[in-house]
């Protein structure tokens, strides 16, 4: 049987909703469904490799002031940070990372070596707009 | 009062599920203790161990977290395998399922 597909628009960069991006992506790795995720604008700053998993260089979308909450509660919960969601979920079905290159340049990383290691490759927009038309679910984050 | 919630979880899914007695007679292949992660901890957990044991074996997985208990059945039931039924226990669930 053919895999359901999934697309995510991953504009955000903000910690708070990187980390729903991984509980997303979580359950539909459990369903077994094929994810292509691409990383716009402020999503692709989180990506850099000085910051990634730093959560002191991640801003929160919602409730900037409790930030520190936020980080302690996931901590306490034995939640895995976003990148160790996305790089879990990689291990477990099809999840392709998609960088969009020119909200790389926007943040001073051009090469795919300038991204933590979960990212697949750079792409163009038009990369984006065929796998939106292609997938069963699209989501934008 | 837990059990007339967990037989109301397995209504809504509309299964023939066993009774408590029925399940602690289940020889268990499988275990996925997943009691110090919360949501989506479980589910992972038991995706990757369902790749590890047989279609016809049985597995449990041991969750504290409320959610685990809807989402197992359904995921179940999404992946074709059978859910069997849940036991509370105190503090955390033991949900019992087998892999087709």
């Amino acid at each position: 049987m053919e895999k359901k597909k999934l697309c995510i628009g991953l504009y955000s960069g903000s910690v708070d909703k990187l980390t729903a991006a991984g509980i997303i992506l979580s359950g539909a790795v459990a369903d077994d469904m094929h994810v292509d995720i691409y990383v716009l604008l402020q999503g692709a700053r989180a990506f850099r490799k000085d910051i990634g998993d730093n959560p002191d260089k991640l801003q929160m979308a919602e409730n900037p002031a409790m930030k520190a909450e936020f980080l302690q509660s996931l901590k306490t919960l034995k939640v895995k940070t976003w990148v160790e969601f996305f790089r879990e979920c990689k291990t477990i079905s099809e999840v392709k990372i998609h960088i969009c290159g020119l909200a790389g340049k926007i943040w001073g990383a051009e090469k795919l070596d300038d991204f933590i290691d979960i990212a697949d490759d750079i792409c163009g927009i038009g990369a984006y707009i065929t796998a939106t038309q292609e997938a069963d679910v699209n989501l934008f984050i | 009062m837990m059990d007339v919630g967990i037989n109301f979880i397995n209504l809504l899914f509309k299964m023939e599920y066993m009774t408590q007695e029925e399940l602690l007679t289940l020889p268990v292949t499988k275990t996925v203790d997943a009691r110090g992660t919360a949501c989506p901890g479980p589910l992972l957990e038991a995706k990757k161990a369902v790749g590890t044991i047989k279609p016809g074996d049985i597995m449990e997985v041991l969750s504290a977290d409320e959610g685990t208990k809807v989402d197992i059945p359904k995921w179940c039931t999404k992946q074709g395998h059978e859910y069997l039924g849940t036991i509370d226990v105190s503090g955390y669930f033991r949900i019992f399922m087998k892999k087709r």
